[in-house]
């Protein structure tokens, strides 16, 4: 069976196997090259590992963009201590559907992945973090970890290599925040799912007080491939400071929802246009939400000229998170659909910030209200005011979360809300 | 959206079938069902914990269970961080985690009863009080709700003959409202049990219903 979402405008690397059931056993995933970089990754040493990685430019995939090769060289060298790798499968930021598809398609890429970072930063155990839904996705990812233990490619002297890394899924239990990667550590550790004060960072504190590097995927997905082909290899795609092939997940009103893979500054009109087959059936587009709920709304005019890399999507004023691309035409109700955000950030603040706690919701409830036509125009002067105290006064960004869609829908589609305020009237039906 | 071209093959297969088995979905090379004791340890914890048969009285851990139990305990170098896991495993055997079982828990991985109760709050999977045979949960978030999630899930309601969070009384079908399920390219995306159901939309709930009703799990 075909995955049905592709074009050719794509650069299939991560995604190369995305629809062939054969890739997920450890025979199809040797002949399609997997295991080999890592025994590359050997033979060139940590250091040499570490390097590619930073030439690469491969930024991380989890919504920071922090720069891998940098982060996986801030893990002490001899600390005595054990080291671990934690692989971040929490997926769970509206919009986004794109480790699902890495894992149950290909599961060894990441495990390949996951082996290399932990070599490279010294660690003798990774953990796989999936969020507790993902049944389909960590079942087919242990049978995966099975197989290549039974086969010598995880466990006791790796290939020959007289490498040990142990390699365990581990499954959450339900909680957006536990994507968080010190809220992850702690949910690991068995405790409630919540953000730890930084600094400490994890590279000097992290899993069960060890150093510790989290890697979200996509990111660690994208390592095998970089270590075969060299760092300037994965230059050839994307832009100066956002180089690779970076996945798009697209879903809301465009004719072919789903994940293509295209080379970071793609431009987004292309995107919609192109790949996607355009806005669903004929209508005008409205708004986009570029990288998951957590970044501001770009309206129409903005996306025209928005370019999909990290600086480009700034540039345009929101950011490219993990590049989760929410398109909404016309017809979409944005009170509404900001208020659904709003909503779910209630529902999953872990509650330890006041500010969060208690911003998240009062916001939803003002939302609400304002949905339901009992709104005021100083509502609206209440509802930036909050959001403003909100961003930058937690121990994570999540409240700042809430403040990016609904500051920037009340400046752009300041019509849609006054319609509900004076007249009662909803804008869009989606 | 059912006569959208394009459809992901999940559960509602690529044509809007919820009767096809898993290996008709995924193809021949999916490996189905895996054995109750686990394989490797690594991969004890990660096992479908929302199953339709239910038996809130059931011993933990015992037989099949007992050896999974013993498996994932080795893969942390503490008992405490075995506990999601573990309550995962108690969720699968007993269907909901009542505060009974938080203690038992807490007795088998020697934390303090107060703790485990802590942490099982925190966490939405677990169920607090018990469920129908069939979980039903559907995702309203943005993407979802973009393309008629609100319908979907008055659908489900509405022939379920429920409130949301209630069980139907034949003891069939719990339907609740779930976040974002990682599915948003595939809306409506609903989880039912351990199963994702992808491009659902309000005229495919009363096919799927029947066929849960067929065929059990
Ligand atoms: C509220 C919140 C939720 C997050 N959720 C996820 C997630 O589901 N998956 C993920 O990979 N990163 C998530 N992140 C980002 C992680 O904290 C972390 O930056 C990332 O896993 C690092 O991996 P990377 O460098 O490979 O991107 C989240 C961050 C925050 C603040
Ligand atoms: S900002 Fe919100 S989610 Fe983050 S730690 Fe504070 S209360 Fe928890
Ligand atoms: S918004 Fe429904 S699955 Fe993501």
């Amino acid at each position: 069976m075909a995955y049905p979402y592709v074009s050719d405008r794509e650069v299939r690397i991560l995604s190369k196997h995305f629809g062939d059931p054969t890739a997920r056993t450890l025979t199809g995933a040797l002949a399609n090259g997997r295991y080999s970089a890592f025994k590359k990754a050997v033979d060139m040493g940590r250091d040499a590992v570490i390097d590619q990685v930073k030439t690469s430019g491969l930024r991380g995939r989890g919504g920071a963009g922090f720069p891998t090769g940098v982060k996986w060289s801030f893990m002490p060298k001899d600390s005595g201590k054990p080291h671990y790798l934690c692989c971040n499968a929490d997926e769970s930021e509206p919009g986004t559907f794109k480790d699902r598809e890495l894992i149950r398609w290909d599961p060894h890429q990441l495990i390949e992945g996951c082996l290399i970072a932990a070599y490279a930063i010294g660690a003798e155990h990774a953990y796989i973090y999936c969020r507790g839904e993902f049944f389909e996705v960590s079942s087919i990812l242990a049978q995966a970890v099975e197989e290549a233990y039974a086969k010598g490619y995880i466990g006791k002297d790796i290939q020959g290599t007289g490498v040990d890394i142990d390699v365990t899924v581990h499954i959450g239990a339900g909680a957006y925040i536990c994507g968080e990667e010190t809220a992850l550590m702690n949910s690991l550790e068995g405790r409630r799912g919540q953000p730890r004060v930084k600094p400490p960072f994890p590279a000097a504190v992290g899993l069960f007080g060890m150093p510790t590097t989290i890697n979200n995927v996509e990111t660690l997905a994208a390592v095998p491939h970089i270590v075969e082909n060299g760092g300037d290899w994965y230059r050839q795609w994307g832009t100066e400071k956002s180089p690779g092939t970076k996945l798009f997940c697209v879903s809301g009103h465009v004719n072919r929802p789903g994940n293509y893979e295209l080379p970071l500054g793609f431009p987004m009109k292309e995107l919609i246009e192109d790949v996607c087959g355009g806005v669903r059936d004929g209508h005008e587009l409205k708004a986009v939400i570029p990288g998951g709920s957590s970044v501001p709304i770009l309206d129409a005019a903005e996306c025209e000229s928005c370019s999909l890399d990290y600086e480009g999507v700034v540039s345009s004023g929101s950011m490219l998170g993990c590049a989760s691309v929410i398109v909404m035409d016309e017809t979409t109700d944005i009170v509404k659909q900001v208020y659904r955000m709003a909503y779910f950030y209630a529902h999953e603040s872990c509650g330890q910030c006041t500010p969060c706690r208690e911003g998240t919701a009062w916001v939803t409830k003002i939302l609400k209200r304002i949905l339901d036509g009992r709104g005021t125009e100083e509502d609206l002067d209440t509802l930036v005011d909050v959001t403003t105290k909100m961003t930058g006064t937690t121990i994570c960004v999540l409240s700042d979360s809430v403040a990016a869609p609904v500051q920037s829908s009340i400046t752009k589609f300041r019509d849609d809300y006054l319609a509900l305020i004076r007249r009662g009237e909803r804008v869009g039906v989606a | 959206m059912s006569d959208a071209p394009f459809r992901n093959p999940g559960w509602a297969g690529n044509t809007g079938e919820f009767d096809l088995s898993e290996e008709q979905v995924r193809g021949e090379d999916f490996v189905g069902a895996r054995p109750l004791e686990g394989g490797h340890a690594a991969g004890a914890a990660s096992y479908p914990y929302m199953l339709a048969d239910k038996e809130p009285e059931a011993p933990l851990f015992e037989g099949p269970y007992r050896a999974r139990y013993e498996k994932i305990l080795t893969r942390y170098p503490n008992t405490r961080a075995a506990l999601l896991p573990v309550l995962g495993l108690a969720q699968e055997v007993r269907g909901h985690i009542s505060p009974e079982t938080m203690d038992a828990v807490a007795r088998l991985l020697d934390l303090p009863d107060a703790y485990v109760r802590g942490v099982t709050t925190f966490y939405t999977m677990y169920n607090k009080r018990p469920v129908g045979r069939f979980l039903i949960q559907v995702c309203t978030n943005i993407s979802c709700n973009l393309c008629g999630a609100d319908e979907v899930m008055g659908a489900f309601l509405e022939h379920t003959g429920t409130e949301m969070g209630e069980t139907s009384e034949d003891g069939d079908f719990t339907v609740v409202e779930a976040e974002c399920l990682a599915g948003c390219g595939f809306p409506t995306c609903v989880q039912i049990n351990s199963r994702y159901y992808e491009n659902v939309d309000a005229g495919d709930v009363p096919k799927i219903l029947e066929h849960l009703k067929i065929q059990g799990e």
